[in-house]
């Protein structure tokens, strides 16, 4: 699993580089998402752009994560392609997460709490 | 043609999933009618491919998942095999949509598995799952809308 990370503030951007976020990259997601909130990152957006496929355990990694800020955080998501998002509808984490088209819109949401 | 069909087989390892799912995606893509999702069969295929990997062979490499891709006159059908450990029935009969369903308000209450029998069973109209001679087959079958018999999305020709 790859991910690109930069900064904006306190908030960190990471963007998967990889095509999909499935069974096979779960664990190393999760991995890589729990140095993130041990390092004292509260504020993340998670750049999905370049994710074309997420399947349950990757969905199941995300929720993880969300779970590890223990309510004090959060994680943004942007970038969702088209089959992504409907993933997303399909398994209601529209709801859970709150979901952006532009990575700036995301950072401008996160930027004025 | 009446009826076309084509068989994958990879080795038990996670790895092997996408290509299967690719290959699935692309073949519904191909051939099948427009109101069919490629993604969305695709995505019902790696769940099925994931559990046969994960529950059927508990991760062991050196087994065989073979996935058969069906196309019919009004209905596409995949069926997913293992011979590992079968699958307990409940599983499947207890698998609902309404599991997907979540209370926003309770992150921690949050389920992190168990979604990918019930988003087979929202996506598709039939799951079928039979075990017989140490052959464990989970069936998928999505019916074409009326209508849409032959309709093909590139170009909207008549099939053959």
């Amino acid at each position: 699993m790859e991910i690109e990370q930069r900064r904006e503030g306190d908030i960190l951007v990471a963007k998967i580089l990889n095509d999909r976020l499935d069974a096979r990259g779960a664990d190393d997601f999760r991995k890589a998402m729990s140095g993130f909130v041990s390092d004292g990152n509260r504020r993340i957006i998670l750049d999905i752009s370049a994710v074309d496929f997420v399947d349950s355990s990757g969905l199941g990694a995300l929720v993880s994560a969300l779970k590890l800020m223990g309510g004090d955080g959060d994680i943004l998501i942007c970038g969702a392609p088209d089959p992504v998002m409907r993933m997303f509808k399909l398994t209601r984490m529209n709801k859970v997460f709150r979901i952006f088209e532009e990575q700036q819109d995301a950072v401008r949401a996160l930027s004025v709490e | 043609m009446e009826h076309k069909e084509i068989k994958l087989v990879i080795d038990s390892e996670l790895k092997n999933v996408s290509l299967v799912g690719r290959t699935i995606n692309g073949l519904v893509s191909m051939v099948s009618p427009c109101d069919i999702s490629p993604h969305d069969i695709e995505l019902c295929v790696v769940e099925a491919v994931n559990n046969c990997v994960e529950h059927a062979y508990g991760k062991q490499r050196g087994h065989e998942v073979e996935v058969r891709f069906a196309l019919g006159q009004d209905r596409l059908v995949v069926d997913v095999c293992d011979t590992g450990k079968p699958m307990d029935q409940r599983h499947l009969a207890e698998a609902d949509v309404a599991m997907l369903e979540i209370d926003h308000d309770d992150i921690d209450g949050l389920a992190e598995q168990g979604r990918g029998l019930p988003i087979i069973k929202e996506i598709m109209d039939a799951v079928i799952y039979q075990s017989k001679g140490g052959k464990n087959c989970l069936s998928l079958t999505k019916f074409f809308g009326s209508g849409e018999k032959t309709r093909r999305c590139t170009g909207g020709q008549d099939g053959d």
